[in-house]
């Protein structure tokens, strides 16, 4: 069973513990249950220290949770074993991670895993059902633990929290004090007006709670990515206004397929913008991390699989140690005949996730 | 006319050059997904250094805060236009138009 810290791992583990436990009694053979922690980036990384710490807190809990659910007397033949895997590579999607999954189940001969129905350790993105999908490749049984969850919000609408109404309010006052007059009566009527807003959209607005530390620093480094973006806009709009007027058109418009190294809702909406925003490339669909986008000349797939967009959004949102990831060409992509055209023009194919 | 004046002319000239390039840009180029491009970049940023001319005239807190918001929608919301367009012509089946295509086949 893979864990990662959520509202059910407590419940899943017990479920677990309880199938091994009792599977142990009933027969003769060794039953092994194994409890690993996925963890996402590399141990080379600083980040990794503070991820790794974590896992071993949550190792540290279980450990305490077997003592409690096995009580004092547990079957001689079950064995249960606790580590981390993953830590050697990075892991983004949902492939990937089940790809570590099932090569820890093949080493282990293990038949048999258990999802926590909280699994999460993407962060804002959905993971299970993706997740659930791609195991099921591999030669495994695969099952979500039956386990009580707590009310669950939908996706859109999440529980509202202390700081994502300040959060709220604070940017709509502020929103609309900018553009008042700032005679009293704006004071008043703008905190009505926000808090109407912070009413509305509170429930709807985050998808991660808002934290003092994060959010500024997010911003400052969104405010350092702005003059670069209005950097590469400007080169690239002089690029395409050379070749929009030159007399013999000099284009050489193709489709590619970019797999970028990010996660999360935010990052990809800003990295797909920015990618249109640049001229010479467009994006047209997005799934998941495929990106598929039109590029109109060859120098603008150049740049593309330079990777300096993409690398400074992953800056934006994840900090500067996340910058250091290979560049998509370092990773295999974007041959110079401009890889897969031939399977992204029929968009059965290309929607097909 | 004061710096600050050429400043404005400046930015309203390159402006309408970019709007320029746009508009002729749609016209020239062979298929719906370049001609996205042109309609959603050069476009942007005629418009953006257009309202930026436009921020720096009116020269009132008030105008000057709003234009600065109305170029933040501006780079938030055409690249999603623009996008929305070619996903649109995908999911149709509209195929990109390639170098290798009859020339003047639009």
């Amino acid at each position: 069973m893979p864990v990662a810290d959520s509202v059910t791992v407590r419940n899943t583990v017990a479920y677990a513990i309880e199938q091994a436990e009792s599977a142990a009694r009933e027969g003769q053979q060794q039953v092994s249950l194994h409890l690993v922690a996925v963890a996402s980036t590399r141990a080379v990384d600083p980040d990794a220290q503070t991820e790794l710490g974590q896992a071993k807190d949550l190792l540290d809990r279980i450990e305490v949770w077997l003592d409690e659910d096995l009580g004092a007397d547990p079957p001689s033949n079950l064995d249960i074993e606790l580590g981390v895997i993953g830590a050697d590579r990075y892991l983004f999607s949902p492939g990937d991670y089940a790809d570590a999954i099932l090569a820890y189940a093949d080493e282990h001969s293990i038949e048999r895993v258990v999802l926590d129905p909280e699994f999460n350790p993407g962060g804002t993105t959905p993971m299970l059902r993706p997740l659930e999908v791609e195991l099921v490749r591999g030669d495994i049984e695969v099952e979500t633990a039956p386990v009580e969850r707590p009310a669950r919000s939908t996706a859109l609408a999440r529980a509202a929290t202390l700081p994502k109404y300040l959060a709220i309010f604070g940017a709509s006052y502020l929103f609309y004090l900018l553009l008042s007059s700032y005679k009293p009566l704006d004071f008043l009527t703008g905190a009505i007006t926000a808090t109407i807003v912070t009413a509305l959209l509170a429930p709807i607005a985050f998808s991660r709670q808002p934290s003092l530390t994060r959010i500024p620093r997010q911003v400052a480094r969104f405010a350092m990515y702005v003059p670069y973006l209005l950097k590469e806009i400007a080169i690239a709009n002089l690029e395409i206004a050379y070749v929009v007027l030159h007399p013999s058109l000099p284009i050489d418009p193709k489709m590619v397929e970019l797999e970028a190294a990010i996660w999360g809702d935010g990052a990809v909406t800003t990295l797909a913008n920015s990618i249109t925003l640049t001229p010479g490339t467009l994006t047209v669909s997005v799934s998941e991390r495929a990106f598929d986008i039109h590029s109109l000349t060859g120098s603008a797939r150049e740049d593309l699989f330079d990777g300096g967009l993409e690398r400074a959004v992953r800056f934006v949102f994840y900090g500067r140690e996340a910058a250091a990831i290979p560049s998509p060409r370092e990773r295999g992509q974007g041959d110079d005949d401009g890889t897969v055209e031939g399977d992204i023009s029929d968009p059965e194919v290309a929607d097909d996730d | 006319m004061t710096p600050l004046e050429w400043g404005i002319v400046a930015l309203a000239l390159v402006g309408a050059f970019f709007a320029g390039v746009a508009s002729i840009g749609i016209v020239r180029l062979p298929d719906v997904y370049t001609r996205a491009h042109a309609a959603s970049k050069s476009d942007t940023l005629g418009a953006v250094l257009g309202i930026a001319a436009a921020a720096l005239a009116i020269q009132t807190d008030l105008a000057t805060i709003k234009a600065v918001f109305l170029l933040t929608f501006m780079f938030l919301t055409n690249p999603t236009a623009a996008h929305a367009i070619a996903r649109a012509a995908q999911d149709q089946g509209i195929e990109p138009w390639t170098a290798g295509d009859e020339e003047g086949k639009s």
